[in-house]
């Protein structure tokens, strides 16, 4: 743990990265989960493709529940519509921090 | 801090997505081009269907090549998922201008992905879509010259077998 860094954190989550080990951690507050570069970008997929209007849809999602797997189905979430916009805001941010991604509504609103 | 994600990663995010979405619709337009061709092989006119089934394999051709330099640039390529391609068309002429008006999204999401990339200074995928905006614009040329044969021959049965004979794959 002494040697991951604090990228950025969510309401619930928080993201980090570990030179050491060359990888990330995502901590889900229930679990602490390793993923490597290509395992985050699948992640950021999986949550991209979650249509959240999904959730206020009594027929599609009576529920409000996304099922997730993550790192080749290593790991498995139940996550509700507010832990999904945080996952979602989390990821955004997170890939803006890291320098690959262009811009983040979220961050830049932020400073 | 080490940059970790920018040495796996050579491409923006946003790039990435785009060009994703790229691979689905060259995907589309490969599935949809063999629709055509399935259509013109059915009637008969063996020069259109020819051109339709080379088309087809151009546009998986172009959907290989932006899948492979996604993952060469350590990105995250996603394999299309293809649905809902239209097998009726009214006549030969239409099977062409459903071809043109393809062809012509197609430039424009090229042509969308060029304008992020600059906006973002994301010039490997800038530079890397240079090839297909000139490729599109003979695409478009191509499909337009035998639009142009149905203005100048007519559409009767002799005229579209004339048409059919004229049109050839590259």
């Amino acid at each position: 743990m002494s040697s991951m860094e604090r990228i950025h954190s969510s309401q619930y989550y928080t993201f980090f990265q570990s030179d050491k080990e060359r990888c990330f951690y995502i901590d889900l507050g229930q679990k602490l989960v390793r993923l490597s570069f290509c395992q985050l970008l699948s992640l950021r997929q999986k949550v991209w493709g979650i249509t959240i209007e999904h959730h206020f849809d009594e027929e599609v999602n009576p529920h409000g529940l996304e099922i997730l797997t993550l790192c080749n189905r290593e790991h498995l979430f139940v996550l509700n519509t507010l832990e999904i916009l945080d996952l979602k805001a989390l990821l955004s941010d997170v890939f803006f921090v890291l320098g690959i991604a262009a811009q983040t509504p979220s961050l830049t609103s932020k400073i | 801090m080490k940059d970790i994600a920018r040495q796996q990663m050579s491409i923006k995010v946003e790039s990435m997505d785009m060009l994703n979405a790229q691979i689905q619709m060259e995907g589309k337009a490969s599935a949809s081009y063999l629709a055509m061709a399935s259509w013109c092989d059915q009637r008969g006119y063996t020069g259109s269907a020819d051109f339709m089934y080379q088309q087809a394999a151009e546009e998986r051709e172009h959907m290989m090549k932006i899948f492979k330099f996604v993952n060469d640039c350590g990105g995250n390529a996603i394999s299309p998922e293809v649905a809902n391609i239209n097998h009726d068309f009214s006549s030969l002429e239409e099977v062409f201008e459903t071809a043109l008006t393809q062809e012509i999204e197609v430039s424009k999401s090229i042509n969308r992905i060029v304008a992020s990339a600059r906006k973002n200074s994301d010039f490997g995928v800038e530079n890397f879509m240079q090839w297909f905006v000139t490729e599109q614009l003979e695409e478009e040329k191509s499909i337009r010259d035998i639009l142009d044969l149905f203005e100048l021959m007519g559409r009767d049965g002799i005229a579209l077998k004339l048409i059919d004979e004229r049109i050839k794959a590259a």
